[in-house]
């Protein structure tokens, strides 16, 4: 009888490789030291905590949230209650209660809160949420971005409705920007190998046998629930500090849209897949931004329409779907002794298919 | 008070067709209960009570002399009530040493402890070569025993196994019985048998229950089961084989 290497040790790597990844791209703003590319990199950290966040519920449970957003919608406007100055929200946000309206908070105790906020809202919303298994609790998250988006646009006195609120301090930069991508994937690869992941996978796989197995099936989907509501808090509140300015619509169908575009062309079951999806469209994105606003060829200047990378985003995602409906990364982690992308998945198929990667023993 | 699981006047019925009517049987510890019937007579849908994944229509079932309410099919299995499926259920994307471990998680343990807990599991029942393999892609024969494996974790007190031996050759269904008997024995628990081998049922129970469409019409040990008119009757037209003999 063999002895097993623990499941940390089995795994590590996966953090460590996505952590140079993340590394990389930071280094690549500080190379190309551009004050708009970099925060065109800060924007791409923040999709790493969005997408990872969603990866967290979505890729351990498999139920897709269409909902999520709607946290980091929370995070956002927390952190602005907390620290938007006193003689701007007394005017601007009437409704707020006087503890909040006459104080500012720091920078980081205001977004440890506003992940305390997203989270709680993620609990009571997924104490109902969690019993709905497949397309119904999918819809069921969907009303709850609709619920949740409806409150903030309507909601004047606390929300500013629909006119965007100003004066959150810009404090989003390059460093804090990879730090919350980087603490998303720590949490996110932790809560992936701990005993709640292992028994939510499982259930993905075959909910009937998990249950015969002891795994209380709606327990474990509500911590990966409020797990991911934080990471979305979290993202939220980075935003909020990143743009200055709110508005509800900002957290909505176009941002669910293209997180949930990122974790498919990534793989929805892998961590490696979140952050390789939004790595990967990120830069598709990128290049036809660029393009759209014209490049100089001679004296003529040339430009994609505009909407063109709308439409590519969507295009790239149905080929994806036809031709590799597992993603880029196969729903496979990045690891030590393999690399998906090539013949790692039809050499040893048996060892990193689920989640973190679990039995790498190669 | 004699250790056993119980269903006392269990009915169940689906909009309108009975597939269990006014059921008693008990499956003892240590020792090995026989479940046979046609198909569609009833006995995934026992199995089903049993585990808190039906309620019943009417009746009850209690363990041990305590009646088991109407608990889901988690809170069952901690109790210490296991099983298994007709169509196996592994977890196919995990290996097969973590489907193990995935019970032990289940019933409360570290991984660290649930995933030393497989590792003995799989040395125990003499599959350790199997550990490393992604479930999905396990030839019949091994997939059978790893459920089997997955469902003896944290040795329960009783084991319910929905047709283990279907499509098994007779080598294999004999190393069945074989594991079977080290099951009651080293482990002790009581073991419901569902299978359609009547040779291997007959050989391997201490008593045999016979369901036809939902109800008990024979009880008793392998003798008084093999000479019955009513259960020949039951299976007339299904021929079932025993060794040799037409039951
Ligand atoms: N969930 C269900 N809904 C409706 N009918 C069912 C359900 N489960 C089983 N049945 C019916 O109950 C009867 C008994 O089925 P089952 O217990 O699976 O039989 P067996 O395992 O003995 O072959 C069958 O007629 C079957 O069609
Ligand atoms: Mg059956």
């Amino acid at each position: 009888m063999v002895a097993r290497k623990s499941v940390l040790a089995r795994t590590i790597s996966t953090p460590i490789i996505l952590t140079l990844i993340l590394l990389a791209v930071a280094g690549l703003s500080l190379w190309v030291n551009n004050g708009i590319f970099t925060r065109t990199i800060v924007e791409v950290f923040i999709r790493v905590m969005v997408v990872v966040g969603l990866y967290t519920f979505i890729g351990n449970s498999g139920v897709v949230s269409f909902g999520h957003i709607g946290f980091m919608c929370m995070g956002a406007y927390a952190t602005a209650w907390f620290t938007i100055p006193p003689a701007m929200k007394k005017y601007s946000l009437r409704g707020l209660p006087e503890i909040i309206s006459h104080n500012q908070l720091s920078f980081s105790l205001s977004i440890t809160l506003a992940t305390l906020f997203a989270g709680i809202f993620a609990y009571l919303f997924g104490k109902i949420l969690v019993r709905l298994s497949g397309i119904t609790g999918s819809i069921a998250t969907f009303a709850m971005l609709a619920m949740i988006n409806t409150v903030y646009s309507n909601w004047e006195t606390v929300t500013g409705a629909t006119s965007s609120i100003v004066g959150i301090p810009r404090k989003t930069d390059l460093w804090t920007g990879f730090a919350g991508a980087e603490l998303a994937v720590i949490v996110a690869y932790l809560y992936a190998i701990s005993r709640s992941g292992l028994a939510l996978r499982s259930a993905r796989d075959e909910a009937i046998a998990a249950a015969a197995s002891g795994v209380d099936i709606a327990r474990e989907r509500l911590k990966a629930f409020v797990v991911s509501g934080m990471i979305l808090g979290a993202a939220g509140a980075l935003y909020a500090h990143f743009l200055g300015v709110l508005t509800p619509d900002a957290f909505y169908l176009g941002l669910t849209f293209i997180s949930l575009s990122m974790l498919v062309v990534g793989g929805m079951n892998s961590l490696s897949g979140a952050v390789v999806g939004v790595v990967v469209l990120s830069a598709i994105i990128e290049l036809l931004r660029t393009l759209e606003k014209g490049i100089a060829i001679g004296n003529q200047t040339w430009a994609l329409p505009h909407g063109t990378q709308e439409i590519a985003i969507g295009g790239v995602m149905i080929v994806i779907l036809i031709f590799r409906p597992s993603g880029l990364t196969r729903n496979q982690e990045l690891s030590w002794s393999g690399w998906p992308f090539s013949e790692r998945s039809s050499r040893q198929k048996s060892s990193i298919k689920d989640g973190v990667s679990e039995g790498a023993s190669a | 008070m004699t250790e056993s699981l119980t269903t006392e006047n269990v009915t169940v019925t689906f909009d309108g067709l009975t597939a269990l009517s006014k059921v008693d049987l008990s499956v003892p510890k240590r020792s090995v209960t026989g479940l046979i019937g046609p198909n569609g007579a009833g006995k995934t849908t026992l199995v089903n009570v049993l585990t808190g994944f039906q309620a019943p229509t009417a009746g009850r079932v209690t363990m041990d002399g305590a009646d088991l309410g109407a608990k889901p099919a988690h809170k069952i299995r901690h109790l210490g009530i296991a099983r298994t499926f007709q169509s196996g259920r592994l977890f196919s994307d995990l290996s097969v040493v973590d489907n193990l471990e995935v019970t032990g998680v289940g019933l409360g343990l570290s991984r660290r402890k649930a995933s030393a807990k497989a590792v003995e599991m799989l040395d125990w029942m003499g599959i350790s070569s199997l550990a490393e393999r992604t479930a999905g892609g396990l030839p019949y024969t091994d997939e059978r025993r790893v459920a089997i494996g997955r469902a003896l974790m944290l040795e329960p007190k009783y084991l319910l196994l929905d047709e283990p031996a279907a499509g098994m050759s007779a080598e294999e269904a004999d190393d069945l019985s074989r594991l079977i008997a080290r099951i009651v024995s080293e482990i002790g628990c009581g073991v419901l048998l569902i299978e359609h081998n009547i040779g291997m049922v007959l050989k391997t129970c201490d008593d045999i229950h016979v369901l036809d469409s939902g109800k008990i019409i024979e009880v008793g040990p392998p003798a008084v089961i093999k000479a019955s008119e009513k259960v020949r009757h039951a299976y007339m037209g299904t021929q079932v084989e025993t060794e040799g003999e037409v039951l």
